[in-house]
């Protein structure tokens, strides 16, 4: 079953479109990491699945129902991002307890327990909480309220790499045995991909590729090697990026088509073919230009040639 | 055992090794269930889709094999299927490189298959 | 997965209690702004002095009018704070739609108004009690509620109708900055503009021919109805125009 679906849907703010004719599902009871660089539209999107925002144009069905002004959505979702804005007048322990009367499967003993194990008071406020703190704060909400669907925009903003870890271990814990879906977005593909099912990257608004982790994790080969040969091998393949190293070698990264005889015959003429890591994939397949920052110095040359 | 997470080499991938690696080493018998996808996906801190495709892998190898409803369990075959794996790929591999290797240092055929072996019988009396 | 489904009263009550909680503030500065009218209040509405031979006499009226009208202002404000940003967006980190949001503020302000009433009317009490104690050498205590609790009550009711129509006004004066910001800029233009013009003129304008609406009834009941149907159709406006706004952070 799908939980999401958005049909060509456009956002724009004024003459800027956040989104673009995005097309997407999302299924049910899957983890998935929401990748694009800022301004990408990934924030915009999930608040329209949140159901704050109204899209401009196109369709978006969640849990088959329109989100904008929907009780039932809105009682089966909660969305944390680091611009939330709790009431200044509770406690801590009181915005639990608030949190808690609103949705249904919501789990005190956890919160309690998470609560104590980050050794947050119960009487600290919100707003003198530090910017990591907050981010932990919203994580305890995120995941003791068990939604059906639960969004964390940048979950990890500010937070220490102890605590994010600490973070994904109890997420991963509680979803395998509480399964619900669950996206995430993030600057830190390395760190979450582990705990991916999916992987969906925005480009500009639009989608630019959606697909399991683990087949992301040999979509693309990168092709080292001299210049010339380099070139001759890869002039019939979807180039991802491409930079040259030293005087006249190459690296190039290529959707990774290459028959198990290509391989094999890679070596003889003297070029490295090795996998590409996720989180490099999606920083190469999200910049504007293939040659990334380098084209901007003027390093990077088309022809190749001198 | 922590899995090497910089991605060198697909996570399902490393898995499998690990658990074909369990099994060479006489942790898990024929015959004996092995994890589950969520204790996979628990010790590893891995998505439990992907410790499922690990466990997937091995099952098309036959190294393990499914009962409805109980999970999976370790073939009769198992240790036997992944020790003529490991020969033929991990050997195949390597040779390939010696070849390649011997191409561009100008060793001739004759020459290098003497290295071979030199080498082999050398290790045979030490 | 099987969906939690939620009754709209079940998520307007939830939202009404979190509501007396988190915007508790306003009850604060209720109590402050009374304590300030009832400080204004001490030099009395009205006095009068007559002396003849040896004796000098000043009479000063004291009355919990003042505080009220405070209460009033403080309904407007406080509607109008809970409309910004800051408290508007607080229902949307839990479940609500924009309907529910407008009609557990409804019934915030509502609550806010009776409180603000009550505690204005006893107000009065307070200033007799000062007044008597510090203020003069002979106080005729002409106060109610021993003599006739019923307009007590009375009053305590038309303030609160007031505090609420002031309310009202505030929240959809609050919801129609929040549909557009060049409200902030044309509705005090708008009122104080026509405020002079009157002046300039020297007639009764419109704002005193409203005032006169609702004060020259002397018809307890009528007055509830023109007070509940203005502020009734002064919120259907509000949630009106309020229910496709979106969530900007």
């Amino acid at each position: 079953m799908n939980v999401i679906e958005c049909k060509e849907i456009t956002k724009s703010y004024g003459r800027v479109k956040a989104l673009d004719n995005l097309c997407c599902t999302i299924e049910e009871n899957k983890i998935t990491g929401l990748i694009g660089r800022n301004g990408a539209g990934k924030t915009t999107l999930l608040k329209i699945i949140a159901g704050h925002l109204r899209q401009t144009s196109g369709e978006v069905k969640v849990f088959s129902l329109e989100p904008f002004n929907n009780l039932t959505v809105s009682a089966n979702i909660i969305f944390l991002h680091d611009q939330v804005n709790l009431p200044t007048a509770l406690t801590l322990k009181e915005i639990l307890q608030t949190t808690g009367s609103f949705y249904p499967n919501w789990n005190h003993e956890l919160a309690n327990r998470l609560f104590n194990y980050f050794s947050f008071h119960p009487f600290q406020y919100y707003h003198g909480l530090s910017k990591g703190m907050k981010s932990t704060f919203n994580m305890i909400l995120g995941l003791s309220a068990r939604c059906p669907l639960t969004l964390f925009d940048e979950p990890t903003t500010g937070m220490d790499a102890a605590v994010r870890k600490d973070f994904y271990r109890a997420l991963l814990k509680d979803y395998i045995e509480h399964p619900r879906t669950i996206i995430l977005s993030s600057h830190y593909l390395d760190e979450i991909e582990d705990l991916l099912e999916e992987i969906l990257v925005l480009k500009e608004g639009k989608q630019l590729l959606h697909m399991p982790v683990a087949e992301l994790q040999d979509w693309a080969m990168t092709v080292q090697g001299k210049a010339p040969v380099v070139k001759e091998w890869t002039n019939d393949k979807q180039i991802i990026y491409s930079k040259k190293v030293g005087d006249d070698q190459m690296l190039t990264v290529v959707k990774n088509d290459f028959s198990a005889k290509e391989r094999q015959l890679s070596r003889e003429v003297g070029i490295e073919l090795s996998p590409v890591t996720t989180s490099d994939l999606c920083v190469y397949l999200t910049s504007k230009s293939t040659g990334g920052i380098d084209d901007v110095f003027g390093q990077h040359d088309d022809d190749g040639g001198h | 055992m922590v899995l090497n997470l910089d991605g060198s080499k697909p996570i399902y991938v490393q898995l499998a090794e690990w658990l074909e690696n369990e099994i060479l080493n006489g942790h898990f018998d024929s015959g004996q269930k092995i994890y589950s996808q969520y204790q996979l996906a628990e010790i590893f801190n891995i998505n439990p889709a992907t410790a499922a495709k690990g466990l997937n892998i091995l099952a098309e190898e036959n190294v393990l094999y499914k009962k409805r409803g109980l999970g999976m369990f370790v073939s009769d075959e198992a240790k036997s299927i992944i020790l003529t794996k490991r020969r033929t790929q991990t050997l195949t591999g390597l040779v390939e490189e010696l070849a390649a290797e011997a191409r561009r240092l100008d060793v001739s055929k004759e020459e290098l298959i003497e290295m071979i072996k030199g080498a082999m019988t050398g290790g045979t009396e030490e | 997965m099987s969906l939690a489904s939620m009754t709209m009263t079940e998520v307007i009550k939830k939202q009404y209690i979190y509501k007396l909680q988190a915007y508790i503030q306003v009850f604060f500065s209720l109590l402050f702004l009374q304590l300030i009218a009832v400080l204004f209040s001490l030099s009395g509405v009205a006095t009068m002095g007559t002396s003849g031979g040896m004796v000098d006499m000043e009479i000063r009226y004291y009355s919990a009018d003042l505080v009220v009208v405070f209460t009033m202002l403080w309904g407007f404000i406080s509607a109008v704070l809970i409309t910004t940003r800051a408290y508007r967006n607080d229902d949307f980190l839990f479940v609500t739609n924009r309907f529910t949001s407008n009609l557990s503020n409804m019934l915030f302000l509502l609550t806010a108004s009776l409180i603000g009433a009550i505690t204005a009317i006893l107000s009065f009490y307070l200033l007799s009690i000062v007044v008597n104690l510090f203020g003069s050498d002979y106080f005729i205590n002409n106060t109610p509620v021993l003599k006739d609790p019923v307009e007590v009550l009375l009053g305590m009711f038309s303030a609160f109708l007031y505090i609420l129509l002031f309310c009202m006004l505030g929240y959809l004066a609050g919801t129609l900055v929040q549909v557009h910001k060049s409200f902030v800029v044309l509705l005090p233009a708008a009122f104080l503009g026509s405020l002079f013009l009157d002046l300039a003129d020297g007639r009764a304008g419109v704002f005193a021919e409203v005032f006169k609406f609702y004060h020259s009834e002397h018809s307890i009941l009528l007055f509830t109805v023109k007070v509940m149907v203005t502020a009734g159709v002064l919120f259907l406006v509000s949630a009106g125009l309020s229910n496709r706004l979106e969530v900007r952070s």
